[in-house]
């Protein structure tokens, strides 16, 4: 049975909607395989806490776990700064979708472009038209993820509507350790 | 042979509406552009500034050899693709917004001749000479009376038939096209506004050629509820004026309260200082629900769809004025008035009476008969506090919200006596209402809110249409030379992440000495928010056309006046000739006036008209997070593209390597991005050094406010040379230069497109 958004406005008309995938193991796979993944990290981090931890500082963790490079988007800038972390670009969220469309863009590093994108904290409305753009004009070349407490039909793999918070922090404590042991 | 004929034939009819022998100024050399005219234009912007697409849904359902799938390279059974389905869908959306503006302007166009005559001149005062920019660079006819006016609309009215025609199946295949088209639709959306809001000003006398127009009242409690009140809601301020003229010459002008909602209470104020503004649209549905207003006259344009079922719950009367939206309502326009006034009263019954001098007699009769029922009571907190018990916080009404939020949350604090929270979500409230149709236990959630909204009231300045050309004059040069730092203009809807965003970015633009604009609902929530001294932007700023101005031009309509101002500075301060020269103004407002549009709460399709053609003229326009959702910007990537551009004086193309204005459509996911993106997209390549510094002192020192310090990251490409970068900065940024290895460039002495691209226009045309 499909699953419906959370947030009614991101219901998707199609055909092509992205896999739940609610263990967290299957996620660091997808991760640890990607040749040049990169986190895409969104304002509402600094505003979002689990049990008092802000979910930067979760993003952060994930990042380092697996070597990942990151985008700041919006003022994320600013709160990286204060946590000592210098992130490896800084775009808008519309801009660095703008730039992964691009086959030959050199990624942020220059080492190439990405093959897989993560994204985490950007309002959903405007994160899920970014993955609808990297859905029909990126699939040639990368997929997409989200690290979101909710359903993104346009990403490739997605977590499930996690009705309690609780859940989504089990899973992205979970998620952090299996990075880790497989880093 | 045949066809060069019939061409010829046209050109000579096209001259003949324009009236070409009226020689005021040479016509240039598109009069009255069709479809192909400007397209090399465009397909000059839209190399640089490429369109971006977020596509709405996999597949294509627009006709019966669908539904067709799209995704991964697919074409539907017509042969269409998914980039161009998507532009194809942003065309329609364009023509929905120009031809709302294009028949609203028919509308009121034949109210007015109606009433005065097509002879009626146009004059709008001793300080506007160039009255109808938009409508003479893309016409070429100087308008000198409504029915010059008439002449426009019907060229408006052709072109969008031709662009309508166009999105039928099977017709255009690319994305490109669709793009050049909906710029095209953009445009005319411009000349349909400029048509509605100068005949308006001539025909009901509304302020012009005045810059200091007076304050009035906007807030819900700014309404008098101890009066009969009648509400207008809408844009079309034909029957809403008449309103006005009827209580004025009945003696009841005292007796009966007036109050508007969205454009019309903008349009209403202009009339009669008297009339109060509700607020915009998002407080529309909130406003209906108070039962405040006994008789709601609804005219055209970002209305509520369900307005007699909202209005029977509350026992409010309906008079729906104009044939766009009738309701199935009976029409008794040919009624007399007697039986419509019995039957409204006393069945409760709500009419369309097209006849505005009718509707207004009825609204000002009914609303004196039913006012002394009306409920005057308002739920106390403790009711409030009461029934907020019955929600749980289950969340469905979180899953429904537009701007995302929980009000659940709000609610259920409130059910334990503290309000706070929900004051706080009001201010997020777009008011669309899905939360309490969704809600399983039935709260009442916009009676609870009536409760915890602010009971405020505030000023705001009557709107004033068109800038003087006495203005253009003070302004030219240092708005072109960078050394006033940019125009702001903050237009359209009230689909805002937080209706103080718009107050807070005006203040900060303001208090820079950036000239800032405003129409139609932004203008509203501008003035929505108090200083710590109680002012409004609108009581702490001049209203002048200046530097460090917040001038209210007007409703959605004048927006017109704002694309109009742009030309104006090409026209009046630079000299450059406008009739049906559209290539030449738009070259000059995209390299030299540093100009930037925010559409924060764009919602309706006229939003994505209206900033559409704000793009074809060379006008950069920022969205707020959730007014994207046409889900089609215009974006450059700076590093990447090509900034090529011909030196008119050198008469060589070089490469300015600086991406001025960055992008054309553009969103910004917080308030704080888009204080830094603001004044980014004012920069031009024109700037003189001392321009240019200014422009960065800003950029940099909004970047340090909002972004948390250091220097923004593309700050290189906008220097050019040492001079440029700013006084107050210059350590930190040569420091900063020399890490990355910057190298000076040359500036651009006279920077245009034009000679870039196949065009008519030559390159004589942009040096003045």
């Amino acid at each position: 049975m499909a699953v419906i958004p959370f947030h009614r406005v991101n219901v998707m008309t199609g055909i092509k909607a992205a896999r739940v995938i609610e263990d967290p193991s299957q996620y660091a796979d997808f991760i640890q395989k990607a040749k040049r993944p990169l986190l895409v990290l969104g304002p509402l981090l600094s505003q979002w806490s689990l049990d008092g931890k802000l979910l930067i500082e979760y993003a952060l963790e994930i990042a380092k776990a697996a070597n990942i490079p990151i985008c700041a988007t919006a003022q994320v800038k600013g709160k990286l700064t204060e946590l000592g972390v210098k992130p490896d670009s800084v775009y808008d969220a519309v801009e660095i979708v703008n730039a992964l469309k691009d086959p030959d863009w050199r990624g942020v590093r220059k080492e190439g472009n990405h093959d897989l994108v993560l994204f985490f904290g950007i309002r959903s409305d405007l994160e899920e038209q970014c993955l609808s753009v990297l859905k029909h004009f990126a699939f040639t070349h990368l997929k997409t993820m989200t690290f979101d407490k909710y359903y993104f039909p346009n990403a490739n793999y997605s977590l499930p509507n996690f009705r309690k918070d609780k859940q989504w922090k089990a899973f992205l404590e979970s998620l952090i350790d299996d990075l880790k042991k497989g880093g | 042979m045949a066809e060069v004929k019939a061409l010829t034939k046209k050109e000579e009819e096209i001259r003949r509406l324009i009236k070409a022998e009226i020689p005021w100024e040479r016509v240039g050399p598109t009069p009255m552009p069709e479809i192909p005219d400007l397209r090399p234009w465009d397909m000059r912007l839209l190399k640089t500034y490429k369109p971006w697409y977020a596509p709405f849904c996999d597949l294509c359902c627009l006709c019966t050899y669908g539904k067709c799938d799209l995704t991964e390279n697919r074409r539907g059974a017509c042969g269409l693709n998914i980039e161009t389905q998507q532009a194809r869908l942003i065309l329609l959306a364009c023509l929905m917004g120009c031809s709302a503006h294009a028949a609203h302007a028919g509308h009121i166009l034949e109210h007015l001749i109606e009433k005065h005559g097509p002879d009626k001149r146009i004059n709008l005062g001793t300080f506007i000479e160039v009255e109808a920019p938009n409508i003479r660079t893309v016409t070429g006819l100087k308008p000198e009376t409504l029915g010059d006016l008439k002449t426009v609309i019907e060229y408006v009215y052709k072109e969008i038939t031709h662009l309508l025609d166009s999105t039928n199946s099977g017709q255009e295949g690319s994305y490109l096209d669709y793009e050049s088209k909906a710029l095209h639709a953009g445009m005319l959306d411009h000349v349909a506004m400029e048509v509605a809001d100068i005949a308006q000003i001539v025909g009901f006398n509304f302020p012009t050629s005045v810059a200091d127009t007076p304050l009035v009242d906007m807030g819900w409690n700014s309404v008098d509820k101890s009066k009969p009140v009648i509400l207008l809601v809408g844009h079309n301020p034909a029957t809403s004026c008449t309103l006005i003229d009827y209580l004025r010459e009945n003696g009841l002008y005292d007796k009966i309260e007036v109050a508007g909602i969205c454009c019309t209470a903008l349009e209403t104020t202009r009339y009669s200082d008297r009339a109060k503004i509700v607020g915009p649209l998002s407080r529309q549905l909130f406003f209906i629900r108070t039962g405040i207003a006994d008789v709601i006259l609804t005219d055209e344009q970002c209305i509520r769809t369900d307005m007699p079922i909202e209005a029977d719950k509350v026992g409010s009367r309906v008079i729906a004025c104009v044939d766009k939206v009738m309701y199935g309502l009976d029409d008794a326009t040919d009624w007399g008035t007697e039986e419509i006034v019995k039957q409204m009263v006393e069945e409760k019954k709500h009419f369309a009476i097209l006849d505005t001098h009718k509707a207004a007699e009825v609204a000002a009769k009914v609303a004196l008969e039913i006012a002394p029922q009306r409920r005057k009571e308002w739920l106390t907190e403790e009711e409030a506090m009461e029934t907020a018990k019955k929600c749980t916080n289950c969340g469905m009404c979180e899953m429904v919200c537009p701007n995302l939020f929980s009000i659940g949350d709000g609610i259920t604090e409130g059910a334990k006596g503290n309000f706070d929270l929900i004051r706080q979500q009001f201010n997020l409230c777009i008011g669309c209402g899905k939360c309490e149709q969704e809600c399983p236990n039935h709260v009442p959630i916009f009676k609870i809110m009536q409760v915890a909204a602010s009971k405020e009231t505030w000023k705001i300045r009557a709107g004033r249409g068109a800038i003087m050309d006495t203005e253009i004059r003070n302004v030219g040069a240092p708005i072109t030379l960078g050394t006033i730092p940019g125009v702001v203009a903050f237009v359209g809807c009230s689909n805002y992440p937080d209706i103080e965003d718009v107050a807070d970015m005006v203040d900060e633009f303001a208090r820079r000495k950036y000239i800032v604009v405003l129409t139609g609902c932004a203008a509203m929530v501008a003035g929505m928010k108090k200083d710590k001294d109680g002012k409004t932007v609108y009581e702490k700023y001049p209203p002048d056309f200046d530097a460090g101005g917040v001038v209210n031009v007007g409703s959605c309509v004048a927006n017109s006046h704002i694309t109009g101002a742009a030309i104006k500075i090409a026209n009046i301060f630079a000299a450059l000739p406008l009739r049906a020269n559209y290539e030449v103004m738009a070259d000059y407002v995209l390299n030299r006036v540093g100009a930037c549009g925010v559409a924060w709460g764009a919602m309706s399709q006229k939003a994505a008209a209206i900033g559409t053609g704000c793009n074809r003229l060379g006008v950069p326009v920022i969205l707020g997070p959730h007014s994207s959702k046409y889900r089609r910007l215009y974006l450059s990537r700076k590093e990447e593209d090509d900034w090529r551009v011909m030196d008119a004086r050198k008469r060589e193309i070089v490469d300015s390597g600086e991406p001025s204005p960055e992008h054309l459509a553009y969103v910004c996911e917080t308030k704080e991005k888009a204080m830094v993106m603001i004044p980014k997209l004012c920069i031009r390549k024109n700037d003189t050094p001392q321009g240019r510094a200014i422009k960065l002192n800003h950029y940099i020192s909004l970047y340090k406010k909002y972004m948390g310090g250091g220097l923004p990251e593309d700050l290189h490409l906008f220097i050019r040379r040492d001079p440029d970068i700013p006084l107050v900065y210059k350590k930190e940024v040569r420091e900063h230069l020399k890490q990355i290895g910057w190298k000076p460039k040359e500036p651009v002495g006279l920077p245009t497109l034009i000679g870039t691209y196949p065009s008519k226009v030559p390159l004589d045309a942009v040096i003045h």
